[in-house]
């Protein structure tokens, strides 16, 4: 058997996730030093579209693992079925997207395989033949390059954002169904159905603009400053956990992990230091302008203009320019 | 009494500092908190952070029921139990720990005096005379904060002169009452107090203290004073018009009232110390964040030299103030803690055991105000404009440390107390402080020693050694001023307060020297740290004593008597000054990486 | 219920770090605190005391020091202590380090394990689903409710982009814990000087070295992140950068 990369997508309730093609990109890119072949796999039941829509990418074979006890997730039944799976196929790398149901079963698939998993890597290292996989360490602070010490198959899931997911390349690729193995006995666990509390009246994620308040803000009364620039620019207010947790703005205009995904045109970062878990859901910004009042802040990272200073002033100011200039022309 | 042991090894007297030499050993710092005490720490500075702070408009706007909630909230943690026996609800810990809580809730002045008026004046004086009675009714109540407590000794025309107060008792003729008449001023807490400590004089005469229900009928609270500065707190008079308070709610004795006000100002006084330096510290967080942040000429101005030289300063006042605050503190704990049997629970044991450091907890107060006086005026200008507007934080900050130099005695009796507390103790010879001073006439009229203090092996040798330089300057100057006045000292307040300067200064560079050394020789990291600070703080204080020393010596001499005493003066005072510019540039960048003052 | 839970001790949010001489690891004379999310878990499972009863056991793996979130723990409420004290625990890896708490709690029959859904300094999210596995019991993931019921415990979990679920499952289980499920207490005085009272285990890195086994990942070296963007940084009075910010927000950006 070919040395294969085998990258586990995901969906929920039939509906692919797309950080499944950011995986599949890592794939290829991985595949293109290494000359493994990339196989896709995903698990559920009724995944036809699911495995289309997956073919559509330079893979080498797409499966489906079906199954009743599949439907709805559970680890148990994920863990299981995948580790008969991955012991079958013994491809050398096991890659997955870092979402909330990897977090939740991944690393109990790899003790299962008695192996180990490098989790949440945000790239690869391919040196004098050795893979080596970059994280994040201490926040952010630090980035550490992790190496496999043990055997075959080696478990890795990439960041949200790690690659592209639009620059996974385009092919054709057979697909095929795989019969579960499934456990004998009663599932320990009961899932009920997903739902979601906030109704999403704002759909961030076709915003063009956006404007979005963090914890530099300070008070309630404060995020009337940053109303008034998504007014002047004609773009929609949005914030970081912490806001939506005071209730200062509701939790349907939260953007990151446990928010919304965005990838408006221009994105105003305003006294948001740039915790992961917000980076994350808009880092796929065309240009992102951040000002935050500490130098130091990851914000600054992945923005493409920044101002460091403090919000109470620039702000206003740049709305009264915006004004100012919007009414001039 | 206490319920940790104190990790000092040694009971010094009071004052003793100035004529004898502590091993680093011998004092306690804050680096010899237990984890109980760190912890504890912790807590109080998480509920000021968390609880207080953000409350801080509401409170400046006096609304007093958010005050009240939060000194309940305070009570609920534990924080106001410190002092008070556990038979009587409360935690019985130490003075150190009583002091920890003072020092990490003061980053907010006005709560910070509601709430050190109720655990000190408010509440102390019961626990040390108040009878098992008086104890079992208020202070459970006042150690959970149900029941906040005042204290009202000041009156319009008595101040610093408590003794002279015209408030009235006199007995009833049923024998069941006192009742009271006069007028009390700047009774911190009294809008919202359910407890007030008053004195007046029984017949008169006899100074006393009574106990003083809210609601009992001819007491009144006057309005709230407009103030410079702690607006968040209240201050007002308070009435006592025919008040009628039970015989049983008679403080301590008839006529020993004075025990009383003053034993509780020596705790008051070195709890303000310590309380100067959570202020000192947030105002120094505060400072730093916004040097970082405001550029000028294109570049942070946390970069330039003599913005960072205040940030140096202020660091330096904090680290210096820990060290006395917590020498002191320590020294007290373990006086207490040495206190056997039922003694424990004698408050004339206890009362002379914190007399003893009547001195060190005067210079604590004086030192300590000026500290938080000198870091707030360097963060308005470190603001400069900005400093100057109520928008930010340096404003408020600046206004209501000023105060602390006002209360608990103003630093100017203080300033006598610490002269003349040492004169007396020396005139009695109860200090041995006349034959220090002898012995080291002998010594400067001998032939100078080629000895080389540089021999020992040390980082600090150049600070041991100019130490020992300022406490002979110390003695030499003080044997100068006592030889001319004599008892008449008393009444050359500037010699006095001069003097009292000196002896200040020699205090806070002991205490800070010796905590260098004890944290260089656990090789901690922040050895380093700690020692570019002694070394300038060193010579801060040593031209101070220079500068103050030189003042009285042509008070008290003139002609040939001058100049032989500045020859002498001279050689006392030389040395080589190091290089304090760059090692407060050390200090600021810590300082500066840190984002607030670390150790 | 019998609870434990699962703390970590990491270097304090705002401490600033720096890289040892290697290059291998942070250097350690830096500030420490309880792992945020650990928090939130062992805020949960004194509440969950509160109202069912039981006891609640607090355990950490790590060098003395470590031990301050213990004794923590203990004046917040905590029970009793384990500690698996050694400097070796900090550098096992997440499979390691939960056979090391699962051997060090053998004998013990817990109803539940909390413990917060990741760390601040390692990030992996892993152990505690690691121990799950170990122990052989249920588990989820990123929980923000936990309701006891009759034949086990009636959850909520978060999933990404503003979903929930509910999900039933029966003890004994482990669970992670994110932060923000509770309002966190403070440690009381009373508790703190009770803490000292409190039972705490020292289980020594021998006593447990029989149930490890190799490091299957190893960190080849820990570095400052190189920036992956060209940020430009606007200077000036804030209408000065106001002007700048909005010429580019006509010209390149082209949104007004």
């Amino acid at each position: 058997m070919a040395d294969c990369i085998l990258v586990v997508a995901e969906h929920r309730e039939g509906k692919l996730n797309r950080a499944s093609f950011e995986t599949i990109a890592g794939a290829q890119a991985i595949s293109k030093e290494t000359g493994w072949a990339v196989e896709v796999v995903v698990v559920g039941e009724g995944l036809d579209a699911v495995i289309a829509e997956l073919a559509t990418k330079i893979v080498s074979r797409v499966y489906a693992i079906e199954a009743a006890a599949l439907a709805a997730y559970t680890s148990d039944a994920y863990v299981y079925a995948l580790k008969n799976f991955v012991s079958t196929k013994q491809p050398k790398l096991v890659l997955f997207p870092h979402t909330y149901q990897v977090r939740d079963f991944a690393p109990r698939l790899a003790l299962a395989l008695d192996r180990t998993l490098i989790s949440d890597a945000i790239g690869y290292k391919f040196e004098s033949g050795k893979l080596l996989f970059s994280r994040q360490m201490f926040q952010g602070k630090f980035a550490a390059d992790v190496s496999f010490a043990g055997d075959p198959p080696w478990l890795v899931t990439f960041q949200i954002g790690a690659f592209r997911g639009d620059l996974a390349e385009p092919g054709s690729a057979p697909t095929e169904k795989v019969t579960a193995a499934v456990a004998e006995g009663a599932p320990r666990v009961t899932p009920h159905e997903v739902f979601q509390e906030a109704k999403q009246a704002v759909d961030l994620s076709q915003a063009a603009i956006i404007i979005a308040v963090g914890r530099g803000i300070k008070e309630q009364k404060n995020v009337a400053i940053a109303e008034n620039l998504a007014a002047a620019l004609g773009g929609e207010l949005a914030a970081s956990r912490p806001i939506c947790d005071n209730g200062w703005l509701p939790l349907e205009r939260q953007v990151g992990s446990s928010g919304q995904t965005v990838a408006p045109k221009l994105y105003i970062a305003i006294g948001i230091s740039g915790a992961i878990q917000h980076i994350v859901g808009m880092k796929g910004a065309r240009t992102i302008v951040a000002i935050n009042k500490d130098a130091e802040a990851p914000i600054f990272e992945i923005a493409d203009i920044g101002v460091v200073g403090n919000l109470f002033d620039i702000v206003p100011a740049l709305t009264a320019e915006i004004v100012k200039v919007k009414a001039g022309t | 009494m206490a319920t940790v042991a104190s990790p000092i090894a040694k009971s010094v007297a009071g004052g003793s500092f100035l004529i004898e030499n502590r091993t680093p050993a011998e004092v306690f710092t804050p680096e010899d908190f237990s984890e109980e005490q760190r912890q504890i720490a912790e807590t109080t500075s998480q509920f000021a952070a968390n609880e207080v702070l953000p409350a801080a408009d509401q409170l400046e706007a006096k609304n007093f029921e958010v005050t009240r909630s939060l000194l309940k909230k305070a009570g609920d943690l534990g924080l106001m139990a410190v002092d008070i026996p556990e038979e009587y609800g409360g935690l019985a810990m130490n003075k150190t720990t009583s002091a920890i809580v003072a020092d990490r809730l003061s980053i907010y002045a006005s709560f910070s005096v509601a709430f050190s008026a109720h655990v000190g004046i408010g509440t102390l004086p019961i626990v040390w005379y108040g009878t098992d009675e008086q104890k079992k009714k208020f202070l459970p109540k006042l150690a959970t904060g149900e029941w906040i407590g005042a204290y009202a000794l000041s009156e319009a025309t008595s101040g610093s002169d408590a003794m002279n107060i015209r408030t009235r008792a006199e007995l009833a003729a049923d024998g069941k009452h006192y009742v009271l008449n006069g007028e009390k001023m700047w009774i911190t807490n009294a809008g919202f107090a359910d407890l007030f400590t008053v004195f007046a004089k029984i017949d008169g005469e006899k100074f006393s203290a009574f106990l003083i229900e809210r609601g009992t009928p001819g007491l009144s609270i006057g309005a709230e004073e407009h103030k410079l500065g702690i607006r968040g707190s209240s201050t007002c008079p308070l009435i006592l018009s025919d008040c009628k308070v039970p015989v049983e709610n008679l403080l301590g004795e008839a006529g020993k009232g004075h025990h009383i006000a003053f034993n509780i100002l020596n705790i008051g006084r070195f709890k303000l110390g310590a309380a100067c330096l959570g202020g000192a510290r947030n105002s120094l967080t505060n400072g730093i964040r916004y040097a970082k942040e405001r550029k000028a000429f294109g570049k942070s101005i946390v970069d330039f030299g003599l913005v960072q030289e205040k940030i140096a300063d202020s660091a330096i006042g904090v680290f210096v103030g820990e060290s006395m605050a917590y020498r002191t503190v320590g020294m007290i704990d373990h006086a207490l803690a040495a206190i056997e049997g039922d003694a424990a629970h004698s408050s004339r044991e206890i009362q002379k055991r914190v007399e003893e450091y009547a001195v060190e907890c005067s210079i604590l107060k004086v030192w300590g105000s000026e500290m938080l006086d000198m870091v707030v005026d360097h963060m308005v200008q470190i603001y400069a404009g900005y400093g100057y507007v109520e928008e930010y934080p340096a404003e408020r900050a600046y206004r209501d440390s000023r105060i602390n130099r006002i209360f608990e005695g103003t630093n100017e009796i203080n300033r006598l107390i610490i002269t003349g507390w040492l004169m007396k103790r020396a005139m009695t010879g109860q200090l041995a402080l006349m034959p220090a001073i002898a012995k080291l006439m002998e010594e400067v009229m001998a032939p100078p020693s080629f000895d080389d203090p540089n021999a020992l092996d040390e980082p600090l040798v150049n600070e041991v050694g100019l130490l020992a330089s300022a406490k002979k300057i110390a003695l030499f100057t003080a044997g100068a001023a006592s030889q001319k006045y004599m008892a008449a000292l008393v009444d050359q307040q500037e010699v006095m307060g001069e003097l009292a300067d000196i002896l200040i200064q020699v205090y806070s560079f002991e205490s800070a020297l010796l905590r260098a050394q004890k944290l260089s020789a656990s090789s901690s990291t922040s050895a380093a740290l700690a020692q570019a600070m002694v070394k300038v703080h060193a010579e801060h204080c040593f031209s101070a004593i220079e500068t103050a020393a030189r003042r009285v010596l042509a008070a008290v001499a003139e002609g040939d008597m001058l100049r032989t005493r500045l020859a002498i003066f001279r050689r006392l005072s030389k040395h080589t000054p190091v290089n304090t510019i760059e090692l407060n540039r050390v200090v600021a960048r810590a300082m500066i990486e840190a984002g607030r003052y670390s150790l | 219920m019998k609870i434990l839970v699962c703390i970590k001790q990491v270097p304090q949010k705002d401490a600033p770090l720096k890289l040892n001489e290697a290059g291998t690891w942070i250097r350690e004379d830096v500030s420490y605190e309880v792992n945020e999310p650990d928090a939130y878990a062992l805020e949960e499972a004194l509440r969950q005391k509160e109202k069912h009863g039981g006891e609640v056991v607090v355990i950490t793996a790590g060098p003395t020091r470590s031990q301050q979130v213990l004794r923590e723990a203990l004046a917040k409420g905590a029970d009793r202590a384990i500690h698996l004290e050694d400097d070796r625990f900090g550098a096992l890896e997440s499979t390691n380090t939960a056979r090391a708490i699962a051997a060090a709690i053998e004998g013990e029959k817990f109803d539940l394990v909390v413990t917060g859904l990741q760390s601040d300094d390692y990030g992996a999210a892993q152990t505690g689903v690691l121990l799950a596995e170990i122990l052989g019991w249920p588990h989820a993931t990123i929980i923000i409710g936990i309701e006891k019921t009759d034949s086990g415990v009636h959850l909520k979990r978060e999933l990404e982009a503003g979903h929930y679920q509910f999900i039933d499952m029966p003890l004994p289980a482990v669970l992670t814990i994110q932060s923000g499920i509770n309002k966190l207490r403070y440690a009381t005085l009373i508790g703190i000087k009770q803490a000292k009272m409190k039972p705490m285990r020292k289980v020594s890195y021998g006593e447990v070295e029989a149930k490890l086994s190799k490091n299957l990942q190893r960190i080849e070296r820990l570095y400052v992140p190189v920036k992956q963007k060209k940020t430009e940084m606007l200077e000036g009075t804030p209408p000065e950068v106001a002007k700048k910010l909005v010429e580019h927000l006509r010209n390149t950006v082209r949104v007004i």
